[in-house]
């Protein structure tokens, strides 16, 4: 049997999936990023080796790809592809119903339209501001002193919301800090910050021609106050995928690496 | 390929603003005289013993000083050259030229006069009406203009000698280069161009911001290598794109476009080739200066005009770049907070996709393209889409 990876390095975690020859998903890892990509990379490319049975390094793979902001750096990786090819491609091959994605990464926010095939239609993404993508949201969870899981469910019980106006990390945990002095009650703060993001994303899917049956995908999308937000904005029930949403862009990579690699 | 002979040579020469060859033609007596608009007739710069310097700002690091005095909201170029201008790397000019045809760029040259940031007893700012549109009084108002707030300001502060003779012969010096540049860049037509865009926008580039006079034989020179140059056998590129917009100084955001596996063919953007470098012809018959500013008028693409035959026209310049040069897509490129190019970018990119069929991306960029991840990203991205495009179009396929 061959196998082929796709490494999915990204600012704040390092994913790998590992196909073998029929597309199914035999093997796949999620570790927090190192400083150095290289590492991220061999990192989660070794947790995944060690859930396959009969291959042990990377060099065993038939193919493989990198993707994500260190895509440059996955250690034997035969090529790279951009996380909005990536991204595209996994959702497509998890659901191909599904025909739009905004992905929440570590530090931006995508709008990715798809193309019957699974390519990449048009796409919409935030320049180098990090607001109201997974660091905007770990600073705001350190604000409120509370783990990230908690501070992302926090908002679901909120009856009301207290808009947040600013969008930039910095200034928006001033704000919310401000609103905490105040007595304001945190779920209904929390609810304005998920609101403010969901806004965000609501412009990114919209400036990538995203219309109807759309999911979300990177580390953001298991943040459900986020997701139920974003669907109040666009005003459409976000789909559910059945493979972890986080791992879209190592998938879309590993089936990319599949079809590489048979067309080899 | 092998590498241009001189190529290191003129990477160097844009590395500071003040280069080598600037030092040198200041010693040889001449007068540096700035400019950053493609309004201001780079040849009436050249007249006599002056030479004309495209003002750029290069390694800008932080703009703190700068923003203070402008603001947040002003393009990246603009605080750049003020920034740079506090920190004293414009003490060699003698002379700024603005046009008033960019209020940013108008905070930038009234901070030069009112900071006095340069260290010269006769430096001056001078800035100019630029008209909209090309009537018989409206270049005889454009030509007034350079008359008496470009010639006459030369003369009269310095003793230049702006003669008619002298505008020819700087017209013939601007032209020489134009030809070599045009010869140079009609090689990234071939179906595998001998040249990068990277190579090529050093080369412009280095056209702009040194004395003309100065690099003449090196450009003949590697206008001479590039006749027998081979290109490699295996492509290394995956897309062929035009890239046109705003302001644009910086050769690594060439470098970034190309590193991300497109091909840049042609350059449409303020400090590009096109237009910039096609010869001035001048006749006998009617006045020189009106000839000269008549051809910048029209050759010029700069979205700040608004009429729908200027409007409509852009679009058809740019299709027709995608033709000849064989492009499979359009990159606009906009420098943050660019008045102009904000609307043209969001307009022009939807037309060329949803009209014109030609695939377009935009992107919002900073005046230096330094450690951009996500601009690298993007360009990937739409490279991606592009070759796949290729693909399907190569097999029939129609999505």
């Amino acid at each position: 049997m061959k196998y082929f990876g796709g490494c999915d390095v990204g600012s704040t975690y390092a994913k790998c999936v590992i196909l073998d020859e029929n597309g199914k998903m035999v093997a796949d890892s999620t570790v927090r990023s190192k400083i150095n990509p290289v590492q991220s990379a061999e990192l989660a490319l070794n947790e995944a080796l060690n859930k396959v049975e009969g291959i042990s390094s990377a060099k065993e793979l038939s193919y493989l790809i990198g993707t994500g902001y260190g895509r440059n750096k996955v250690p034997f990786a035969d090529e790279n592809i951009s996380e909005i090819s990536c991204h595209a491609m996994g959702v497509h091959v998890t659901n191909p119903e599904v025909k739009a994605i905004i992905d929440i990464g570590g530090q931006d926010v995508k709008g990715i339209a798809i193309d019957k095939d699974g390519t990449v239609k048009n796409f919409a993404m935030n320049d180098k501001c990090a607001a109201g993508t997974g660091r905007f949201f770990e600073a705001m969870a350190n604000a409120f002193e509370m783990s990230l899981p908690e501070f992302c469910k926090l908002s679901l019980k909120a009856k009301n919301t207290i808009p947040i106006t600013a969008q930039c990390t910095v200034f928006a945990e001033s704000e919310v800090i401000s609103l905490v002095g105040e007595g304001k009650p945190m779920d209904e703060i929390a609810a304005g910050i998920q609101l403010a993001v969901a806004k965000r994303c609501f412009v990114m899917a919209k400036k990538a021609g995203a219309t109807d049956s759309i999911t979300l995908t990177g580390g953001c999308a298991k943040n459900d106050g986020l997701k139920k937000a974003i669907e109040k904005v666009l005003k459409i029930k976000v789909v559910d995928l059945s493979v972890d949403p986080q791992l879209m862009g190592a998938l879309g990579a590993a089936e990319y690496a599949r079809q590489k690699g048979l067309a080899k | 390929m092998k590498d241009l002979k001189h190529l290191i040579y003129f990477e160097n020469l844009l590395q500071e603003a003040k280069n080598e060859l600037v030092d040198r033609a200041i010693k040889d007596g001449k007068l540096a005289v700035a400019y950053t608009c493609y309004h201001i007739p780079e040849v009436l710069l050249n007249v006599g013993n002056c030479f004309s310097v495209r003002l750029r700002a290069p390694r800008t690091g932080s703009m703190d000083i700068a923003t203070y005095y402008m603001s947040s909201y002003l393009c990246g170029y603009s605080k750049a050259l003020l920034e740079r201008g506090i920190e004293g790397g414009y003490n060699f000019l003698s002379a700024f030229i603005g046009s008033e045809s960019c209020s940013e760029m108008n905070r930038t040259y009234e901070h030069f006069e009112v900071l006095n940031l340069v260290a010269n007893d006769k430096f001056f700012v001078s800035i100019s009406d630029i008209p909209f549109k090309i009537e018989p009084h409206t270049i005889k108002h454009y030509a007034n203009q350079m008359q008496t707030k470009v010639l006459d300001r030369l003369r009269d502060v310095y003793g230049v000698d702006i003669s008619e003779q002298s505008l020819r012969k700087a017209v013939e010096e601007h032209n020489e280069v134009c030809r070599l540049i045009t010869e140079i860049g009609e090689y990234r037509k071939e179906e595998n161009p001998r040249i990068t865009g990277y190579e090529f926008h050093v080369l412009n580039l280095v056209t702009y911001c040194c004395p003309k006079y100065l690099i003449l034989d090196k450009l003949r020179e590697t206008a001479r290598e590039l006749k027998t140059r081979e290109p490699d056998e295996k492509k290394n590129y995956r897309a062929k794109v035009v890239v046109v917009g705003s302001e644009m100084d910086d050769p690594d955001f060439t470098k970034l476009i190309e590193e991300s596996g497109a091909l840049v063919v042609a350059d449409r953007y303020c400090f590009g080739s096109l237009p910039g470098r096609e010869e001035i012809k001048l006749n006998d018959e009617h006045n020189v200066l009106e000839q000269i500013v008549l051809h910048y008028m029209k050759t010029c693409q700069c979205p700040r005009y608004m009429n729908q035959d200027k409007v409509r026209g852009r679009k058809e310049y740019v299709k027709k770049l995608v033709n000849d040069y064989h492009a499979d897509g359009v990159i606009y490129e906009q420098l943050k907070f660019c008045e102009y190019w904000g609307y043209e970018r969001a307009l022009a990119s939807h037309i060329m996709t949803n009209e014109y069929g030609i695939p377009s991306v935009t992107v919002d960029r900073q005046y230096t393209a330094n450690a951009s991840g996500q601009l690298r990203t993007r360009v990937q991205a739409f490279v991606e889409s592009l070759e796949i495009k290729k693909i399907q179009k190569e097999k029939g396929i129609n999505l």
